[in-house]
């Protein structure tokens, strides 16, 4: 075969991926159904975060549609359906697909994507406030399940999220720490700079919530932390201060022998998974043993158990899931039957999927071809005037003019290659 | 609609950061710092409008004009070595523009909340073209209209002396320099006029997506930067533009729809495109075999 044939045959085949990939007709004659679509990373680095989203979501739909679908606006009972997309943890697919979603389906709403830096960049596609039409943003609500980082939902009246309040969390998991470690008096700690999510948290919520609750950092404080939140947070991450990586690191003997040289009480690991792993493994190998351990929300996942659950042992993590009522039970198994975990990031998908049926019903979507704009903003209109909803581990509260949630949580600690719930404040 | 404008308008930004790649790589040098000027060119367009309340059109130009100086301070030491080593010296740059980012907070209050560049949390609220009422279309207009332009002062600069020059130098330094071409000036030249076109793109990019952070450049846009002009090849400006409409239009979101597979796929059409066209996709041959086709199609 002559190298033009090749060549004729690699573009020809080029062409046809993009004509059926372009060429979708873009809504799908059908009967009604209530279409919605997720998005996250499914490849790269973070692709866990996109897998255990749709596993979840998967099962999400599934028991929505066995329990007879969703009530429309006429009284018809029709069934839910998702899309799943890979928009990899980048603000550029982010954007891209939910420009895709709005435009070329009839999705009601979006769910994703699961990166913090992806939902902030593309939530500011969308319009800031609700009939500018000065504001030419895309008009599409979303409700996002993973993306945690704080305050980001309040970008746009569009979008929403269903993350867990992490100032709440630790400020009642320091709390009680106190009460089980009343000797314990200084800490110390690092975090993954590169990433916004860990490294605020630990310098804007983490430090300032340990020193509320007595727990001082080693060397006679940090200069300008208060005990309130966000105070003196950047001199938290000072050099002479914390000690701290980047997710990209493999090599963290310098930042454990800062951790083993502090000999502090409370050691904090504020990062995700990953580097959360080489860190505490390199903590071990170097025979660190503080009195407590405290890791990031994110880290309260398979994947931390999965990498070193020997050297995460005795890690105390507040998390918005765990499966301790029959339905987080419930769906912790479905979710591992398809192929993903459930965790306190990819459970708001179950969680999201049942409030868009609540939200179809009580606003009477209609979900057909001619009402699309309108139903999408009745679903809009429907989260936004939702003043709580039921979670799998109890109510969950709205922030309306935030677009963000108050959800319950418990404290897990690391034992035996599993998460146990060693408190539960709810 | 909005889906296809946006990738229209992605592809747009690409296409200048490839340009700002092929430009330099003309004189032959290679050079992964054009995400640092792409980065300079996003957040200065994004603070004259966001803090200063600049229209578009002066930020984008001053954000390409500091761009432009930085890459022409950079090119003077990173010039005095070439190849391998240049490549690690603008890999450099790149890392230490995206780290100043990554570090530059400075947050001004606007209408109740507070705007600008906020380090880690990157810079939100550049909303010029939605908050002003502009369409996806007119948006996309005014991408490619920059675009159109960029590229036809590029396809007249090689076909005018200057381009001779600059190729000159980039065939054979030695044989360029014995006929009394300035390598230096020529070489530096080249790397401003790439950190003009990289801060246009940059600026345009910040502006449609609303919100960069020092994630966006990384070494990997710089890879695309240098990938556009090598995929496309190096005998017309159009090259550039084809490879970015392979890479952004068929690759990353034609075969979204394979799921998992689709940076399998991504990195075996790549190997296939570079192995069947090693002299680019759009090379000397494929414009001459698509000018007769055009002469034959006029007289037919």
């Amino acid at each position: 075969m002559s190298k033009t044939s090749i060549s004729i045959i690699t573009l020809a085949g080029v062409a046809a991926a993009t004509l059926i990939a372009f060429g979708q007709p873009a809504f799908a004659a059908s009967e009604r159904t209530v279409k919605i679509a997720g998005w996250g990373a499914k490849s790269g680095p973070l692709r866990s975060f996109g897998v255990n989203s749709e596993a979840v979501l998967t099962a999400a739909v599934k028991s929505i549609n066995d329990a007879g679908g969703v009530k429309l606006g006429d009284g018809t009972m029709v069934p839910m359906e998702f899309t799943y997309y890979d928009s990899a943890c980048n603000a550029d697919q982010a954007i891209s697909v939910a420009r895709k979603v709005e435009s070329q389906t009839d999705a009601l709403i979006g769910i994703g994507p699961t990166c913090s830096g992806a939902a902030a960049a593309m939530y500011g596609i969308f319009q800031k406030t609700v009939d500018d039409a000065s504001d030419t943003g895309l008009q599409f609500p979303i409700l996002t399940d993973t993306a945690i980082r704080p305050g980001l939902a309040k970008k746009s009246q569009w979008t929403f999220r269903n993350v867990p309040n992490e100032i709440t969390m630790y400020d009642e998991l320091f709390s009680w720490l106190r009460t089980q470690y009343p000797d314990a008096k200084t800490i110390y700690g690092g975090t993954e700079t590169d990433q916004a999510h860990s490294k605020l948290t630990f310098a804007i919520v983490i430090v300032p919530l340990a020193k509320k609750h007595g727990f001082e950092w080693v060397g006679g404080g940090i200069e300008g932390v208060t005990g309130k939140v966000r105070d003196g947070y950047e001199n938290v991450l000072e050099v002479s201060k914390s000690s701290n990586w980047l997710m990209a690191d493999t090599n963290f003997s310098v930042q454990a022998r800062a951790f083993k040289k502090s000999g502090a009480d409370m050691m904090i690991v504020s990062s995700h998974p990953f580097t959360t792993c080489g860190m505490l493994k390199e903590m071990k190998r170097q025979r660190i043993n503080p009195k407590v351990l405290v890791g990031l929300t994110s880290s309260s996942s398979a994947e931390t158990l999965k990498g070193c659950a020997d050297a995460a042992e005795g890690m105390y993590i507040p998390t918005g899931f765990a499966p301790i009522t029959d339905a987080a039970a419930a769906v912790a198994s479905a979710a591992q039957a398809n192929g993903g975990f459930a965790d306190l990031h990819s459970a708001a998908a179950w969680e999201n999927a049942h409030i868009i049926k609540q939200v179809v019903e009580s606003m009477g979507v209609m979900a057909k071809p001619d009402t699309l704009q309108a139903d999408r903003r009745k679903v809009r209109d429907g989260l936004e005037a939702l003043v709580s909803v039921n979670g799998l581990m109890g109510e969950i509260g709205r922030v309306q003019d935030e677009g963000e949630s108050v959800k319950p949580f418990v404290f897990v600690q690391a034992e035996g290659g599993s998460w146990e719930v060693v408190h539960d404040p709810r | 609609m909005s889906y296809y404008l946006g990738l229209v308008q992605l592809i747009g930004i690409h296409t200048l950061l490839g340009l700002s790649a092929y430009v330099l790589m003309l004189t032959g040098q290679l050079s992964l710092g054009q995400a640092g000027f792409f980065a300079i060119g996003a957040y200065s367009a994004g603070i004259l409008t966001v803090i200063f309340e600049l229209p578009i059109l002066p930020a984008l130009l001053v954000g390409a004009c500091i761009a432009a100086f930085f890459a022409f301070l950079v090119g003077f030491p990173a010039l005095r070595v070439k190849g391998l080593m240049l490549v690690v010296a603008t890999i450099a740059f790149g890392e230490f523009v995206r780290l100043f980012f990554f570090n530059l907070s400075w947050r001004v209050p606007r209408d109740g909340i507070e705007v600008g560049p906020d380090s880690t949390n990157g810079f939100r609220e550049i909303r010029y073209f939605v908050a002003n009422g502009w369409s996806a279309w007119e948006i996309t207009t005014f991408v490619w209209v920059f675009v159109i332009l960029v590229m036809v002062a590029l396809w007249w600069m090689d076909r005018s002396r200057a381009g001779a020059v600059l190729r000159a130098v980039g065939e054979d330094e030695l044989a360029a320099q014995s006929v009394g071409i300035n390598l230096t000036a020529v070489k530096v030249t080249a790397m401003t006029a790439g950190g003009f076109i990289a801060g246009i793109g940059g600026a345009l990019y910040a502006h449609t997506a609303t919100y960069v952070d020092h994630l966006t450049f990384t070494v990997l846009l710089a890879t695309f930067a240098i990938s556009y002009p090598i995929l496309g090849g190096l005998s017309s400006v159009i090259g550039t533009l084809v490879a970015v409409i392979f890479i952004q239009g068929v690759l990353v979101e034609g075969l979204r729809f394979l799921g998992d597979w689709r940076n399998i796929v991504f990195g075996l059409l790549i190997i296939a495109a570079m192995n069947l066209k090693p002299s680019g996709l759009f090379d000397a041959r494929t414009a001459r075999i698509l000018k007769r086709a055009a002469s034959l199609g006029r007289r037919g």
